[in-house]
């Protein structure tokens, strides 16, 4: 069953195409990846989706609802979450409290919220980190708090934008932990940005490669590893040309 | 119900603090007993309003961070709205204050639909523009008297009049106002823990997440700035009756905008006792300054001069003034 329906959304930022003409879907349940060179238009593409942006053409159809003109508050109400690359906590609040935010999208009973937080932070090993301030926390803790966070507002899917970047090995590995069980026990449906390849190949079920704003690949992530046109938009017209006979 | 168990419950601060506080309030309650000076009397009051402006002005400004230099339209609302009932139809002060706040709140959402489109230094002018336009307004309108103002003349009315909130002595103001002080902090503790609290702290971190967790940004803004006003004007309504004598130049003016931020700033914004240690601080130095230097304090521009000093150091040292401090030193000593 289709969760997510993306059907020919271009973005423009003045003259500048940021996302041209991309089409997908998302099957309930799937866990698909998002890869491409820096400036492939992969977080404009999640903008866009979620409603931070308005989009110049194109439908984004959520669990059957068109929500291409609704705004980044609406489309979280319908159970659209995601995470952001960059995350500054100003420090005034806490874990815990920083949860709760995401809790009180589907109550307004505080005693609820906490309690909700609580499970969830006991879910992704966070526990301990309760009372810390977000901004006195590691960058993977703080990446793990935020994916905490929209866990809170209860999604149908969850977008998650670069959660391992500039991590260490050990580290990646809580993530993957955490990723894992969001999609296979909670049955959230995931799609994540991601420039660790490790992660992506290790935990997608499908992987899409964005290049220049356009979809340039869409499959099973051990072809499209191999795929010619995302080599290409990795390693350059030159590698291609000079290694072709290997790939093939 | 779970709100009103959630404003009793101050469990979340130290022991020590809750006992400072205890002192506190046991102090402003048998204050009026001992031995004291009207002076004194009079800017216990002032520490106690401005208290309460302060919280005001803290929901929207510390917790949402939204900076607002436009309050004093509100308080002038309010006064204005007291007086005139008063004075024209005999209507007593528990009936005219509800409708000030009415008043003071359907002129925030006028203002504050527009207003919160702009963010950051934007939205702090143009809440001084719109105070100083709605001063200028009231200083022409010939039914609320224009720029003389208004003047309640106790005379009319038996002191004291409970109803009208006309007294003779200080002594009933004091205990008024402290009543007022009480259910502020009360209503500010069970704010910060409630839904529309933690949105708005979320807010002030980050606009976007906080759109992406379903937070309808612009529209929590202009409820906590209707809540901010709320309290403002009800204060206003007070101040109207305790002064008696009311002009848009001193209920109006920019100073008292800025006073009003300054306390919750100075004290500690997103606090809940930040704007009273603020207050406790600034209101008498403001008036001993007065007493001291008499009218060359004025002249002088002596208490703009320690104002501005103070926002330097504020911007300067710590912005989550005197409460950040205090915080800072526990979190080091935890570790």
């Amino acid at each position: 069953m289709t969760l997510l329906d993306v059907q020919h959304l271009t973005k423009n930022f003045g003259g500048l195409s940021a996302n041209q003409d991309i089409s997908f879907a998302l099957q309930r349940g799937e866990l698909v990846g998002l890869i491409g060179p820096n400036g492939a238009g992969k977080t404009t593409l999640f903008n866009c989706i979620s409603g931070l942006h308005a989009i110049s053409s194109g439908k984004v159809v959520f669990d059957g609802e068109d929500i291409t003109a609704l705004k980044a508050h609406e489309t979280a109400r319908r159970g659209l979450a995601r995470t952001f690359q960059i995350y500054s906590a100003s420090g005034d609040l806490n874990v815990e409290e920083n949860v709760m935010v995401g809790c009180f999208m589907r109550t307004r009973s505080t005693a609820k919220a906490k309690a909700r937080a609580r499970e969830i932070l006991l879910e992704l090993n966070l526990s301990d980190l309760g009372n810390a301030l977000v901004s006195e926390l590691p960058v993977s803790a703080q990446k793990r708090v935020t994916m905490a966070t929209a866990l809170g507002s209860g999604p149908k899917l969850l977008l998650l934008d670069e959660v391992a970047a500039g991590l260490n090995p050990n580290e990646i590995e809580e993530i993957m932990i955490n990723i894992r069980h969001i999609h296979d026990d909670l049955g959230v449906t995931v799609m994540l940005i991601e420039h660790v390849m490790e992660l992506v190949m290790n935990v997608s079920d499908r992987v899409m490669v964005l290049d220049y704003g356009r979809k340039i690949a869409d499959g099973d992530p051990k072809r499209v590893a191999k795929d010619a046109n995302v080599i290409k938009a990795y390693l350059g017209e030159r590698f291609v040309r000079e290694h072709g006979e290997v790939l093939t | 119900m779970e709100k009103l168990r959630s404003a009793f419950d101050f469990s979340d601060f130290p022991p020590l603090d809750l006992s400072i506080a205890g002192i506190v309030g046991v102090f402003l309650l048998v204050f009026p007993i001992f031995p004291h000076s009207a002076f004194a009397m009079a800017t216990m009051i002032q520490f106690l309003m401005f208290s309460l402006y302060g919280m005001g002005w803290n929901t929207i400004g510390g917790y949402g961070g939204q900076v607002d230099l436009g309050k004093a339209q509100y308080v002038g609302i309010g006064a204005y709205t007291t007086a005139v009932l008063l004075i024209r139809w005999d209507i007593p002060f528990w009936f005219s204050m509800p409708l000030g706040v009415c008043f003071a709140v359907i002129w925030s959402f006028i203002i504050g639909y527009p207003l919160f489109r702009l963010k950051g230094h934007y939205f702090a002018i143009a809440t001084i523009a719109t105070s100083l336009v709605l001063m200028d307004l009231f200083g022409v309108w010939e039914f609320v008297g224009a720029s003389r103002g208004l003047e309640i003349s106790p005379i009319k009315y038996h002191p004291p009049d409970f109803w009208r909130l006309i007294f003779k002595e200080d002594i009933y103001y004091y205990y008024v106002i402290l009543g007022f002080f009480f259910l502020g902090i009360l209503y500010v503790n069970g704010f910060r823990k409630s839904c529309l609290g933690f949105q708005l702290r979320s807010i002030k971190d980050n606009e976007d997440v906080a759109r992406s967790l379903g937070i309808n940004v612009h529209w929590a803004k202009i409820k906590t700035y209707a809540i901010a006003t709320a309290f403002v004007s009800m204060v206003g309504s007070f101040h109207a009756c305790y002064i008696k004598n009311i002009e848009p130049e001193d209920t109006m003016s920019l100073d008292i905008s800025i006073l009003i931020a300054l306390m919750a700033m100075l004290g500690g914004a997103g606090s809940l006792w930040g704007p009273i240690i603020g207050a406790a601080v600034l209101i008498p130095l403001k008036s001993y300054l007065k007493e001291w230097l008499g009218a060359a304090a004025g002249l002088a521009g002596i208490d703009l001069i320690i104002y501005a000093v103070i926002i330097m150091l504020i911007s300067a040292l710590e912005p989550r003034g005197i409460w950040g401090i205090v915080e800072k030193v526990r979190r080091r000593r935890q570790r």
